[in-house]
């Protein structure tokens, strides 16, 4: 069937189709800058969403879990070679991503026979002044998912469907008051967005795409309802810190306390 | 005899040399033909560049971790301000005594083995096998060692800190095989360790008390006295070089991390107690 072209770009659609269905209800990722560099953010159940992939960058992910890690490995033997065989300053996100991880996942995405990556990435690398960050978001078919936003923004969200994205991203512009926030504010702020997002995209399904409706949500409850049976998972890159690896995983401890008062 | 059931192998296990290996990495054993040829037409002995003494001693709060700045070939002179402690990551350092072509490279291997299992196994390695990493790195040496071209008898230093549990300082020392020694107090190696060992030795049987007792200021004191006392007998090692202020390298290990003494305090001790 694949000899015929229209055939050809009928399988890629239904393909398209497949794994955005997938995808609809993968849990939200939030990137935001703070005083001393990036936080992101995601809420998980079992397995683990946020990443380092080397001493600059991070990773996180939504979509099956062993197509992150697929693409969690790609990134990181990357880096590590080209950090080896040049230097570390040599490692760059946009190298990165568009002559290694956004050609494995087109090509992934193409091979109509076999099974493709159900997975969207979003990288985050922190540069030697905050001017100098950046943070790149992958589709599972390789393209750069450009941000909806035009501004060029220190922050941005990934999730399931376009509508999650929005919401989340317009949330984000209403709150994004100060940029020197505390690592504390960020982690209060990326939650709530994480909460209109997961909310939008559970709201969503069953219902028709082309309904209007602009829903009131109220963050912090729908975040303590998903806490029950969830945690939140974050990490930072960090400018202070003394080492060349920048990034920190955030233990409970520190979530938590961020969070109490929510 | 076939097993009835192959044995299973890790998916991936973090092995960054076996990456490096497949995309075309070449280890020792073209080098060493190519030195081989080389050293036969020159009728010479080695001429490889070679850093001397290094020491590791453990003390209070850590390692101690020293060099010297000289590095010869032969009997030349080549570089006085060489740097023979490389840190391999938060809390590790790899002191090196032999040829610096083969050592830094291995140093960058380790470095980011360490930094790769990390990040691909989502755990550090354990002491124990970042002690084997290297062992391995000087096995696969082994024809560039027997060439008499690239030889290095490197300390491993470094502070445990597994599984949230204060593990305390410790070092490793090798042979130029790869056979792995864990130093109880103190480990030397280069041209001038046998100066270095032997006063370490005294120091610790009968200076009053064990070097394990020492508090820093006291350890970097005995550092820099046993490194002018191997200067002196060791042609190969510099010590202090007052003429152009050239002062060896001092790192401590604690359960904080790695800190260098600056040339500022290590001027002032030389002044006051060496």
């Amino acid at each position: 069937m694949i000899e015929e072209p229209y055939r050809w770009v009928e399988a890629i659609a239904n393909r398209r189709e497949y794994i955005e269905d997938q995808l609809r209800r993968g849990s939200p990722v939030v990137a935001l800058d703070f005083a001393d560099g990036l936080l992101l953010l995601t809420v998980s159940r079992e397995t683990r969403k946020v990443f380092e992939v080397y001493d600059r960058v991070a990773f996180a992910a939504l979509g099956h879990p062993a197509d992150i890690e697929r693409m969690r490995l790609v990134a990181i033997d990357l880096a590590h070679i080209e950090g080896f065989n040049r230097a570390v300053a040599d490692v760059s996100l946009r190298r990165l991503v568009n002559f290694g991880m956004s050609p494995a996942l087109k090509t992934a995405f193409e091979e109509v026979f076999s099974a493709p990556h159900i997975v969207k990435i979003l990288l985050a690398e922190l540069g030697d002044e905050p001017a100098q960050d950046s943070i790149v978001k992958l589709d599972y078919d390789g393209s750069l998912a450009r941000s909806e936003i035009e501004m060029k923004e220190s922050f941005d969200v990934l999730a399931g469907t376009a509508d999650a994205q929005k919401a989340m991203l317009d949330y984000l512009v209403e709150q994004n008051g100060n940029q020197r926030r505390s690592l504390e504010d960020a982690l209060k702020l990326a939650a709530k967005t994480w909460a209109v997002g997961m909310d939008t995209a559970e709201h969503h399904e069953g219902k028709q795409d082309d309904e209007p409706e602009k829903r009131e949500i109220d963050p912090e409850k729908v975040l303590k309802e998903h806490l029950k049976s969830r945690h939140v998972e974050a990490a930072v890159l960090e400018r202070s810190r003394p080492a060349t690896k920048k990034f920190r995983l955030l233990d409970e401890k520190e979530i938590r306390a961020a969070l109490k008062d929510l | 005899m076939d097993h009835p059931l192959p044995i299973p192998q890790f998916l991936h296990d973090g092995d960054f040399l076996g990456v490096l290996k497949a995309h075309g990495y070449e280890t020792a054993p073209r080098l060493a033909q190519a030195a081989a040829k080389f050293q036969h037409e020159m009728g010479k002995g080695s001429i490889a560049t070679e850093g001397t003494t290094v020491l590791a001693v453990k003390y209070k709060d850590g390692v101690l971790v020293a060099g010297d700045r000289r590095a010869t070939a032969g009997n030349l002179v080549m570089y006085e301000r060489a740097e023979k402690l490389i840190n391999i990551d938060e809390r590790s350092i790899l002191a090196i005594a032999g040829v610096p072509a083969v050592a830094f490279e291995m140093a960058r291997v380790l470095e980011h083995s360490f930094k790769y299992f990390e990040r691909s196994q989502l755990q550090e390695m354990s002491t124990a096998g970042k002690v084997r990493s290297l062992s391995k790195l000087l096995k696969d040496n082994l024809p560039l060692t027997l060439q008499g071209v690239g030889m290095v008898v490197p300390i491993f230093a470094t502070y445990e800190t597994e599984g949230g549990k204060d593990g305390g300082g410790k070092v490793y020392f090798y042979d130029a095989l790869g056979a792995q020694f864990e130093g109880v107090d103190y480990s030397a190696s280069g041209s001038g360790s046998l100066a270095v060992r032997s006063v370490l030795h005294y120091l610790n049987t009968w200076g009053g008390k064990p070097l394990g007792k020492y508090n820093e200021s006291e350890i970097v004191i005995a550092a820099l006295r046993v490194l002018d006392t191997a200067a002196d007998s060791d042609t190969a090692t510099s010590g202090y070089n007052p003429k152009s202020d050239i002062f060896p390298i001092v790192r401590v290990i604690t359960k904080e991390g790695i800190r260098e003494i600056p040339d500022s305090e290590l001027s002032r001790v030389y002044k006051s107690e060496v």
